[in-house]
């Protein structure tokens, strides 16, 4: 599913903030917790991991695809077909309704709104997501910034599995939110992203959650495989 | 599901309060644009049409602008005069069919007073040869009897409240003067005719017989009145009215081919130094001279508008930092960057099209209301009439200038959405 071998980023030319990793692999289906303290690349990865910034050195790849090989309008359109994301907060276009919010990654990737058809159409499958992530029914047609926090990131998260992409990437997805909704919240995203068939690579300082998940990295420790390489 | 052009609809929507000042901007600047080439428009062939069927204009040599300004549009002052023995000899070319002299130099209430005779009204045209028409009563008659008989234009009636038979004295000199002591009051005139409106000088004009100029002026020396020499207005009519010099004279000839011969008569004529206008090549001249302005005119409201389009550029690039969220939200469900790039220019465009309209709207709209009172207070007037194509040009020229304009921000977009990647930096 996602293929990495040994790379390096580094945001300056300077070469530092440098990123560095051994080789990694994640199969389809998996869950990973991705862990690490602030500024030590975790943003940085999820990029490599959605093809937005390509290594200076080693590869990614996505579904046997290497992001560097295509085209900046073709990594685009790959992306949108197969990576679902879900920030910390501002997700949503505050002026669209949340079913409106969720139909969107259907009005750019063809493949998934293809993927819709089965359940329905879109629309149908916005609400099933919606649903799925336990969202009232009666929100539905409300304006996006009318919601909650915690209901825009749950809003997110069904935009984010819309289609079943491949790949859920969560960047610090219950950051914004109360102790007492993560918890609700990471367990509605992890059933999701099982029903979707979905891989999830989720950024969390919540360490409580790491358990929940197939896989964890602590993102010090996989620089310092690279170090003994 | 939401289309491109839906999300850009929302999305402008959703910052309404600060795009409708730019819309109110462009509106303003294109109202003024529309507003101006309409009365560029409309001045200039009211201007062109404000003499029509003269071929030649007669004076004394000085500048044709001079000539044609005093002449035709009552304006500036006297140049030098004429004789009547230089008339009579122009009337008796064989290529002359008619000569109405014109004299000027009195006012009544600020509004030009002409001296003519009775055939003015017979040969002097305007706009496509149409001839003056009294809407009521007649035209003064020419005899002794009816010395006294002045016949009003159309404005000076209607802003006066003129009627038939209403009694005024004329003032010495073309200046505003002080109502109650008219210069010439000794000697009151009678509106027997009021002529129907042309839009042109002769709506601003008190026409009355060349005669009645004389008897004002007989008891006058070198532009005052003679000390005690007063002459009652009815002892005037025993004197010697026949006037003997005049300010110009209208010229219409048998055949329009004989023009060039008939100038060259009037320019080589011996007695005296004397010119021949063509009118045509003359208001050429003038509008020459006026054109300076009206450019200048529309060089600032080119200005207006260019101001406004920089001010639109200015507003979108300065909402994009707090749309680098959005931008990256969509970025995030799959849009690229020539996603983005087509949302920026399409609220562009609807942003413009949307303030030209509008400005389009309150220009037909402001020039229906105010057409009148332009017409009142400035004299100009405006055809409430289908837009011109060179208004329609102008529009499309600023909705074009403004599309480009919008690809401005478009393009910062578009390289800040790639830069920022998924998670923006702001």
């Amino acid at each position: 599913m996602i293929d990495i071998e040994p790379l390096r980023y580094a945001w300056t030319s300077a070469g530092e903030d440098t990123l560095a990793l051994g080789a990694l692999q994640v199969s389809a289906g998996q869950t990973v917790f991705l862990h690490g303290p602030s500024g030590c690349g975790k943003s940085t990865l999820l990029g490599l991991l959605a093809g937005v910034i390509l290594p200076q050195s080693g590869r990614v790849s996505l579904l046997g695809q290497d992001w560097a090989a295509l085209r900046p309008g073709q990594r685009d359109a790959f992306r949108a077909d197969h990576v679902g994301v879900v920030f910390q907060q501002f997700n949503l276009l505050p002026y669209l309704s949340v079913l409106d919010n969720v139909v969107l990654p259907c009005r750019f990737s063809a493949l998934r709104r293809e993927r819709c058809q089965a359940e329905g159409g879109p629309q149908v499958a916005a609400q099933n997501w919606l649903q799925r992530m336990a969202m009232p029914a009666e929100l539905w047609t409300r304006r996006a910034d009318a919601l909650s926090v915690g209901q825009q990131q749950r809003v997110a998260a069904a935009r984010a599995l819309m289609g079943q992409p491949e790949l859920i990437l969560a960047d610090e997805p219950t950051s914004a939110l109360d102790a007492a909704l993560r918890q609700d919240f990471m367990n509605l995203l992890l059933q999701a992203t099982r029903d979707a068939g979905s891989t999830l690579v989720c950024v969390s300082h919540d360490a409580a959650q790491a358990t929940r998940f197939d896989v964890q990295w602590a993102l010090p420790d996989l620089q310092q495989m690279e170090a003994h390489t | 599901m939401s289309s491109l052009a839906g999300i850009a609809r929302l999305s402008a929507w959703n910052r309404r309060s600060t795009l409708v000042w730019v819309v109110i901007s462009l509106a303003l600047a294109t109202a003024l644009l529309w507003t101006l080439e309409r009365l560029r428009h409309d001045v200039r062939v009211s201007f062109a049409q404000s003499v029509s069927g003269v071929d030649l204009i007669v004076g004394a040599r000085s500048s044709p602008v001079q000539l044609m300004l005093f002449s035709v549009f009552h304006i500036g002052s006297a140049p030098q005069v004429l004789s009547m023995d230089s008339v009579r000899a122009v009337a008796q070319h064989r290529s002359v069919s008619w000569v109405v002299p014109l004299s000027l130099g009195d006012s009544h209430r600020g509004y030009p007073v002409l001296g003519t005779t009775p055939a003015y009204f017979q040969h002097f045209a305007y706009g496509d040869k149409q001839p003056l028409v009294v809407q009521s009563g007649a035209v003064f008659s020419g005899t002794l009897d009816g010395l006294y008989e002045a016949v009003i234009g159309a404005e000076v009636a209607h802003q006066l409240g003129y009627g038939l038979g209403q009694q005024i004295t004329l003032g010495h000199g073309l200046h505003e003067h002080d109502h109650d002591h008219e210069d010439h009051a000794d000697k009151p005139f009678q509106v027997v005719g009021i002529l129907a409106p042309t839009g042109t000088p002769v709506d601003r004009t008190v026409h009355v017989s060349l005669q009645a100029l004389e008897a004002l002026h007989l008891d006058w020396a070198g532009g005052a009145p003679m000390p005690g020499g007063h002459i009652p207005a009815d002892q005037a009519r025993k004197f010697d009215l026949e006037p003997v010099e005049v300010t110009a004279a209208l010229v219409g000839l048998k055949t329009r081919a004989a023009v060039f011969n008939v100038q060259r008569f009037v320019n080589q004529y011996e007695d005296e130094a004397l010119m021949g206008v063509m009118p045509g090549v003359a208001l050429g001249e003038l509008w020459g001279v006026l054109g300076l302005g009206e450019n200048a005119l529309l060089a600032v409201s080119a200005l207006v508008a260019l101001v406004s389009l920089f001010s639109l550029m200015a507003v979108v690039l300065a909402g994009l930092n707090e749309r680098r969220r959005e931008l990256a939200v969509l970025r995030a469900v799959g849009a690229g960057p020539r996603h983005v790039l087509g949302l920026l220019a399409l609220e562009g465009t609807w942003v413009i099209c949307t303030g030209v309209l509008l400005g389009v709207l309150l220009a037909q709209v402001g020039m229906a209301l105010g057409a009148p009172w332009l017409q009142n207070s400035l004299g100009i007037r405006l055809q409430i009439a289908a837009p011109l194509p060179t208004q329609w040009a102008l529009a499309v020229t600023i909705v074009l200038a403004g599309m480009l304009a919008s690809l401005g921000p478009a393009w910062r977009a578009y390289r800040m959405s790639l830069a920022d990647g998924l998670s923006p930096r702001a």
